[in-house]
Order: C-alpha cells, then sequence, then structure tokens
C-alpha cells in the first residue's frame, strides 16, 4: 500500500522532535451503503474513504495528526505537523522495518465489492416484504444493507509493519407499526465480520418478522410502571446493559487517569460470584471480531471479571505506558480520523447454570426486558442509562402483558452486584459504540440474567397497578 | 491536479458514460484540537482532510458516489460506481440539480480575528482555565475531558447547470467535564460552547461554571417519584429540542416518520411557542447561504404563536408536496446522501429570567442536564424516557440536589404543555437552542 522507504521516511521525519515512538495509519476503506424505503430503493451510495494517521509519542505525550493527501510530500508534511508539537532534539532513530504477514482470522468467501449489487437488492427486498406483511398494522418498513472493505497498513518505529483487511456486512430492519393514533418503531440490526455470504446465510425470515412482531406488541402495550423491580433481561443484545454499565469503565481510557469505579482494584470483588465478564475479540466472524487491533496488536480473549473478582482491563498502547501494563489487543479507532484508544470487541457475561425457566418462574413481580435498545453511561460515575425495546411485565412467576416506554437507569458497578442469577443461553448481538476513538462495530452478548433491583423510569407510577 | 481540473475531468468522463446532469460536491477541512490532563497536553490533533462526491442524472436517476483520494483512478470510480448505484434506484420522485437562486444572502461565517489565534494562544487558554479549575475547590479530582478544538472549512458546489458556489467557516470550540468527589459521591460537570469568539473564554468563569455544575449535584437526595411540573434548563431544552428537530423535516414526514405530516397550518404547541430556523447567524454552526444542493438558504418561522407554519424542505420534497424548497437540503459531509436538516433552530427566547421560571412552581424539578438522548427518545411517536439530574423546587426555591431520575414524556404532548419560556437562548455546541422552559408535567422517577 505504501513503499517501504516512504514509510521509514514519515516514521523518522515524526521522530526528529524528540519523540520515542512513531506510528503509522494508513486506511483505504470502500463502502456501500443501500435504503429500502417503502418496497424502493432510495438510496445507494458508494464511497472511498481513504487517509493516514501519524501518531507521535514522547512520554506520555501523544500527538496526532491525520491527512488526505497520501502523497509521499503530504505524508512528510504530516509527520513533521505532529512533530512540532513536540520540542526537543532527535533521541533515537525507528528500528528497520520487518514486515509481518498474517492470516486473516476471520476469512471472508464472498467479498462484497465484487458481488453484484442486484443480489444485495433482492436480500433486502425479501426482509422488506417479510416485515410489512407480518400484519396488518405495519404501516411501513425500512432496510437499510451496508458493507464495508477496509484495508489497513499499520507501521511503527519499533519495526512493526503489518496490514489487514476487515470484510464486514450488515442488515438493518426497522418496522413501523400504526393503530392511526400512535405509531410505534421495532427494529433489527444483524451483522457480522463477514462478506456477502453472511446474507446469503441469514435467516430473514427470523429477523424480519422479530422487527415487525416487536412495532406490533409495543403498539398495544401499556405503559411501563416506574419504580424499583427485579429485572429479567434477556440473551443476546441484552448485554448492551453491562457494556454500557462496565465494559466502558474497565477500558483503559477511564482506568488509567483514575477516573474508572474499577480503577486500582484488580483482585478485588467487584461483582456478585455469578458473574464472568470477557472480552474477546477473536471469535470467529464476528460483528465485533478483529484479526489485529489498529495498532497492529493481534485480538485476545481478556478474562476482566472472574467470578466476580476483578481480573484485567482493555488497555492500549499509550494508556499501557500510563498503567505500566501491557497492551491487551484492545487498541481500536473508527477511522484513520481518530487516534486509537481502548475499546472493546465482543464483549460478553460468560453462561451461568440457572435456565430460562427458572429464572423467570423464580421472579414473583418483576419486569422482563426481552430486547434491549441503546444507552450511554458516565464513566466516572457509573451512571449508565438505557432504553427497553420490548418490555413485558413478570407476574407470580409468568411473562405477561407487554409494556413500552421502559428506560432502565441506575449505577453500573451497583447493578454489577446486584445480578443474581445468570443463565445458560449465551448469544451475542451486534451493535456501533460511540466513543473517544469514534464509533466502532461491537458486540454485547449475555445468556438471560436476571438483576434483584433496578430502578425502571416510565410513564406511569409505580403504586397505579 | 487541482480540483478544477479534477471536476472538469470527471464530468467529461460522466458525459462519456452517459449522465445528463452533474454535479460535484467538495470540502476541505482543517481542524486542531487539543486536550490537557493535570498540566500535560494529552491530546493534541491536527488534520487536513479534502474529499468530493459526485452525483449525477444517469437515465433519469440519481447516481451517488464520493472519493478522499482525489487522483486519476477516483475519476473512473466515481463515474463507474454512481452509474452503477443509479440503476437501482426506484423513488417515484427524483432528486435534480439545480440551476441556482437569483439571490443568495452573503453573510461572513469565517472569522479572520479567530484564524489568527496561534496554537501557543490556544494552549495558554487551555493551562489557565485548568489552573483555575483545580484552584477553585479541593473536591476536583481531575477531569473527564477537557479539550479545545477549531477548525476552518470550505465547501464548495459545481455543477454543469453552470452554478458555482463557494464558502467558508470556521469557529472554535471547547468542551469540559470536570470530576468532583465527596465522600463516596463522584459527580461530574460540563461545560461546551462554540464560538467565533476566542475572547468570549473566560478562564476563571469557564472554571467556575464546570465545578459548580458539578459540585451542585454533591449531597443528593431522593425525593418522591411522581408527576412534578418540569423547568428544563436552557441547555437541556437544547438537547430535547435537538433530538426531536428531526420531526420537522418533511422527509420524515414524508415517509411517515413524523407525526407532523399534514398538520401545517394546525395548533402543534402552546400559543406562546415560536420556532425559527435561522441560517444567518453569525455565530451559528450551520450557517450558510446556500444549502446542500446550491439553492439559497432563508430565514422561517416553523411554528408560530403554536402553529406549524412549515415543515423543512429539500428540492425533492417540496416537488412531492407541491411547495418550494425552504434550502434545508443537507449532507453531514461529502460522504452523505442528501437529506433534510434545520440549519440554526431555536426556540425564542422571551422576557422571564430563570429564577422567575423557578418561582413560578410551588413544587417541581429543575432539570439541568439529560442523558440517553440516542436511545431512550423515540422520534418517531415522541416518547422519551431520559436519564436527568438536576433540582426539587419548594415554594418557589431550589431546596435539593436530587439523585439520578429518569423523566419520561412525549415531546407532542410537551410542546402543547410549554407554561413559560425563558429569556437565557442557549446554543452551547449545537446548531439547536433554547431557553429554559417550563412545563407543566412530565413523569420523574428518583433513583
Amino acid at each position: 500500500m505504501l513503499a517501504k522507504s516512504v514509510i521509514e521516511d514519515v516514521l523518522t521525519a515524526a521522530l526528529a522532535t524528540g519523540g520515542d515512538f512513531s506510528e503509522l495509519f494508513l486506511e483505504d476503506r470502500y463502502t456501500n451503503h443501500l435504503d429500502l424505503q417503502g418496497g424502493k430503493i432510495e438510496n445507494s451510495l458508494s464511497g472511498r474513504d481513504f487517509g493516514i494517521g501519524i501518531r507521535v509519542f514522547k512520554g506520555l505525550q501523544s500527538v496526532y495528526t491525520y491527512t488526505t493527501d497520501g502523497t509521499k510530500e503530504g505524508l512528510l508534511k504530516a509527520a513533521r505537523n505532529a512533530a512540532h508539537a513536540i520540542s526537543g532534539e532527535m533521541t533515537i532513530q525507528p528500528e528497520p522495518l520487518k514486515k509481518e504477514i498474517i492470516t486473516c482470522a476471520h476469512p471472508i468467501t464472498m467479498n462484497p465489492r465484487e458481488t453484484e449489487k442486484i443480489r444485495k437488492v433482492n436480500v433486502m427486498k425479501k426482509a422488506y416484504e417479510i416485515a410489512k406483511n407480518y400484519h396488518s398494522s405495519i404501516q411501513q418498513a425500512m432496510v437499510r444493507y451496508l458493507d464495508e472493505e477496509q484495508n489497513v497498513l499499520i507501521a511503527n518505529s519499533e519495526g512493526k509493519w503489518i496490514e489487514d483487511q476487515r470484510v464486514r456486512s450488515r442488515l438493518v430492519i426497522q418496522s413501523i407499526a400504526s393503530n392511526g393514533k400512535q405509531i410505534q418503531p421495532g427494529y433489527y440490526g444483524p451483522g457480522a465480520h463477514k462478506g456477502f455470504e453472511f446474507l446469503e446465510n441469514l435467516n430473514i425470515e427470523h429477523y424480519a418478522n422479530e422487527a415487525s412482531r416487536i412495532a406490533v406488541t409495543m403498539l398495544g402495550a401499556d405503559p411501563c410502571p416506574s419504580g424499583k423491580f427485579p429485572v429479567i433481561i434477556d440473551n443476546e443484545f441484552g448485554g448492551v446493559i453491562f457494556h454500557e454499565a462496565c465494559g466502558h469503565g474497565l477500558e483503559a481510557t477511564a482506568v488509567a487517569k483514575n477516573n474508572s469505579v474499577f480503577a486500582n482494584r484488580i483482585g478485588e470483588k467487584v461483582a456478585s460470584d455469578v458473574v464472568t465478564y470477557i472480552d474477546d475479540g477473536t471469535i470467529a466472524n464476528e460483528w465485533g471480531s478483529i484479526t489485529i487491533d489498529d495498532e497492529g496488536e493481534k485480538a485476545r480473549k481478556n478474562v476482566l471479571i472472574e467470578n466476580g473478582i476483578l481480573k484485567g482491563y482493555l488497555i492500549d498502547k499509550l494508556n499501557g505506558r500510563r498503567m505500566g501494563m501491557e497492551s491487551t489487543g484492545s487498541g481500536r479507532r473508527q477511522s484513520y480520523r481518530f487516534a486509537p484508544t481502548s475499546r472493546m470487541t465482543n464483549t460478553y457475561i460468560a453462561e451461568g447454570k440457572s435456565t430460562r425457566e427458572e429464572i423467570i418462574s423464580n421472579t414473583e413481580h418483576g419486569i422482563y426486558a426481552k430486547y434491549m435498545g441503546g444507552g450511554s453511561v458516565n464513566p466516572a460515575t457509573g451512571d449508565y442509562n438505557f432504553a427497553v425495546m420490548e418490555a413485558y411485565l413478570v407476574k407470580d412467576g409468568k411473562i405477561g402483558k407487554p409494556l413500552k416506554g421502559a428506560t432502565l437507569v441506575g449505577n453500573g458497578p451497583e447493578t454489577i452486584k446486584l445480578v443474581d442469577m445468570v443463565g445458560n443461553n449465551l448469544a451475542h448481538g451486534a451493535g456501533m459504540c460511540g466513543s473517544l476513538s469514534g464509533s466502532i462495530p461491537v458486540n454485547v452478548g449475555q445468556p438471560m440474567i436476571r438483576v434483584s433491583e433496578m430502578t425502571v423510569g416510565g410513564s406511569k407510577e409505580a403504586n397505579v397497578e | 491536479m487541482n480540483i478544477q481540473q479534477f471536476q472538469e475531468k470527471l464530468f467529461e468522463i460522466g458525459e462519456q458514460h452517459g449522465f445528463t446532469d452533474m454535479e460535484f460536491y467538495f470540502e476541505r477541512k482543517e481542524k486542531f484540537k487539543c486536550g490537557l490532563f493535570k498540566g500535560e497536553i494529552d491530546t493534541y490533533e491536527t488534520s487536513e482532510i479534502a474529499g468530493g462526491s459526485f452525483r449525477g442524472l444517469y437515465d433519469g436517476k440519481m447516481g451517488y458516489a464520493f472519493t478522499e483520494n482525489l487522483d486519476e483512478s477516483s475519476l473512473l470510480y466515481l463515474v463507474e460506481n454512481a452509474k452503477e448505484n443509479a440503476q437501482f434506484i426506484e423513488a417515484e420522485i427524483q432528486e435534480d440539480i439545480f440551476e441556482g437562486s437569483k439571490t443568495y444572502q452573503e453573510g461572513n461565517y469565517y472569522s479572520t480575528e479567530l484564524a489568527k489565534v496561534t496554537v501557543p494562544e490556544k494552549i495558554e487558554l487551555l493551562k489557565e482555565i485548568e489552573k483555575h479549575i483545580y484552584a477553585y475547590d479541593d473536591r476536583v479530582t481531575g477531569t473527564n475531558y477537557f479539550i479545545l478544538e477549531s477548525a476552518e472549512s470550505t465547501r464548495s458546489l459545481m455543477n454543469t447547470k453552470g452554478l458555482s458556489l463557494d464558502e467558508r467557516q470556521n469557529y472554535i470550540g471547547m468542551f469540559i467535564s470536570v470530576v468532583v468527589k465527596q465522600g463516596d459521591e463522584t459527580k461530574t460537570g460540563a461545560y461546551a460552547k462554540a464560538t467565533k469568539d476566542f475572547s468570549a473564554f473566560v478562564p476563571k468563569e469557564i472554571a467556575k461554571y464546570a465545578v459548580e455544575e458539578a459540585l451542585a449535584k454533591l449531597n443528593a437526595q431522593t425525593a418522591e417519584s411522581k408527576h412534578y411540573p418540569v423547568l428544563l434548563r436552557n441547555d437541556a431544552a437544547g438537547d430535547l429540542f435537538e433530538t426531536f428537530s428531526e420531526i420537522f423535516s418533511a422527509e420524515n414526514a414524508q415517509m411517515g416518520r413524523s407525526l407532523l405530516s399534514g398538520k401545517e397550518g394546525e395548533m402543534i404547541a402552546a400559543s406562546s411557542l415560536q420556532l425559527i430556523d435561522n441560517p444567518f447567524l453569525e455565530e451559528g454552526l450551520l450557517s450558510r447561504s446556500f444549502d446542500s444542493e446550491g439553492v439559497a438558504t432563508m430565514k422561517k418561522t416553523i411554528v408560530q404563536d403554536g402553529k406549524l407554519v412549515t415543515l423543512l424542505h429539500n428540492r425533492k420534497t417540496a416537488g412531492k408536496a407541491g411547495v418550494e424548497s425552504t434550502g434545508n437540503a443537507y449532507k453531514g459531509s461529502y460522504k452523505g446522501s442528501l437529506t433534510v436538516s434545520p440549519t440554526n433552530l431555536y426556540v425564542e427566547p422571551s422576557n422571564q429570567s430563570f429564577e422567575e421560571l423557578v418561582a413560578m412552581m410551588d413544587e417541581g424539578i429543575v432539570i439541568t442536564d439529560l442523558a440517553g438522548l440516542h436511545s431512550g427518545a423515540d422520534t418517531v411517536s415522541g416518547d422519551f424516557s431520559l436519564a436527568a439530574n438536576g433540582f426539587l423546587v419548594k415554594d418557589g426555591k431550589i431546596q435539593k440536589t436530587v439523585k439520578q431520575m429518569t423523566i419520561a414524556g412525549n415531546f407532542f404532548e410537551l410542546l402543547k404543555n410549554i407554561k413559560a419560556t425563558g429569556s437565557d437562548l442557549e446554543f452551547s455546541m449545537s446548531n439547536v437552542g433554547s431557553p429554559s422552559l417550563l412545563i407543566k408535567e412530565l413523569a420523574v422517577t428518583v433513583e
């Protein structure tokens, strides 16, 4: 993608003012994006993102510069711009580059760039028909298709020189149900680190029907009561709760600056015994999987919490320096426009022993969150909030009537101590996670779990039953 | 190859491939970003990016493609991909390439004074603010983020109907989140502002504001969960309007995604509400003289005395509705396809101060910030349930800080339940702004 001599010159120029580490990240990304609304393709967009990010460290000082100018002159100018922010004399020369050849841990069989667009359109139309015809109250269905082929080159002054290709595909189905007075959306967005084979083998009936079923169910739902309840959160995308409540607090971005409630607590009990929390970028072809991270480190399986004991953090190179700890293959970024930092990949609560039936039948009065929406967290305080897309009342150990407008709020480190049952049905769901280094694909996952008490915010008061 | 040469070659190749009308939209942006953590520069970023998108009619249908690599190889990439994309478009009404408006209101959205501010001056400002932050109170333990960002950009639009427009813009922004600790309690306080006036950043005042915001959240106590009158402080009200601004898009209305569809001329809000879209604000983040299709922008009243006057249109939605474009065609960047967005959208302030609004409540809640806006608010149904911080008011006075709450309601109902509007219009770091708004009632749940 770039000549060795150019890379070496750029890494050297970046160290000219006394930096002790320099890094070049080149990205050439091809994307396709199609939108289908009302049965018709409304948008079809293709594009090529191209740019280079150059990073220089001096101790804990970090400088980042990026450009879309890929000529040698453009790159040298960017390197000099980065070096300019550091004042001093050159102290070290880059190590000679050694090219590392890697095999992609997540092989692709049908590159989307070489797949005819008509095949993508056909999948979208099929999803649309199923979603639209699910029920007479489905007023509108929308299908979005996304694919990308991201080619990266990562080189640094420690002699690293590595290239990687990441291919991802995603289908997002949104259904809108209406009864004339109210409208209610339902949503499903499966994705994978795969090419078009993902869409070919996808159970489209399931996802399209589910999107519509959620919309129709929620249309007739009562407002959710407010108050404190035991909450059962179902598997798969339900894992977003611990992504928000704990995952972000375990990123070195928060830990290194002592801004996380989990900082300096390795070896301590931070969760209930039934909780084991893992981030694993190596799971074959999952949406959040990577072969190498955006600093060129191999992906790995990081156990963060084991049986309630804090075991580790997600660490990138710069924060690793700050913490005196090694990188965990967690340096990720949205694109060349972002300096990498510690981020999640596929993060999940490991399987427990309870069955789904046991969890529900042991809950006398509570809320069952079947599908979660998104949420956010303040990493300094651990306060989180998120929306429940599909909720039900649980009464006398049975799932009762549907409830809409439920939000779960609380404090992550508190909530994770209150998990009292963990199911045996682990599954993963695809999402996009936004943080300092941009929006990146991640999986969240868990088996069904129960939290003994959570604050549920709804539009109806608790005592009105 | 310079941009003009690139565009000329592009149209030439496009014509050879059968495109009739064509447009090239180009953006160049330079950005500087710097952050401090305890005296050290911990974020330092500079960038220069450029990219362009090609849009053209092929067989009567609009094809799109973009690139950030403006070399010879991209010319063919753009044309071939746009052509393939055009072939799949099935929309009944097509976008078109616009020959231009008669006149454009010239504005000055580029401050030459701001452009002269040097990097050392910006870093000095940050250091000064940080000194004040730590000196202000010994419960300050750090900052979650502490960032200054400045940018300047040029956008250009050229098409085969002879239109050639360009415009330059710059701004400087500051985002701070201060962390304070007291016993077991950790709280944060934020400050965010974008401006063209560097001297608007007064270190001592900024530090005071952010730290006071955090300190005010300490000693949080519980309160009864029930329906309260709610005073949304200006920044919280602005965040809520920003989240729901898409309900005013004719594109959403035409797709069945806005309950305001067909409501022009009807009362949709309290009669005190005036909602304005103004592309000519000197300090506005989305100020512009032409929109993303090249249509001249205009100031307009969206809601007048509670009545919906117009939705926001681009040429395609206006064509469908049989009206004129309101100059609200929008592309997030050259990467995006054409959509509809407000420019600078705001609720017109009245003359009551924040304190006067507080005094109007016998018992109520003041909301100072909202979280979870991207997930807890459904712009289609208008339902929202959001995490919030704020105070309990008794007898017209702020009585205590309340633990984390959720407030729940429906935005369309909220519009009708605005009881009073403040004088304190604020945009913080957004193109959408609002003064403080007193709402008759919302469901409040306290953690």
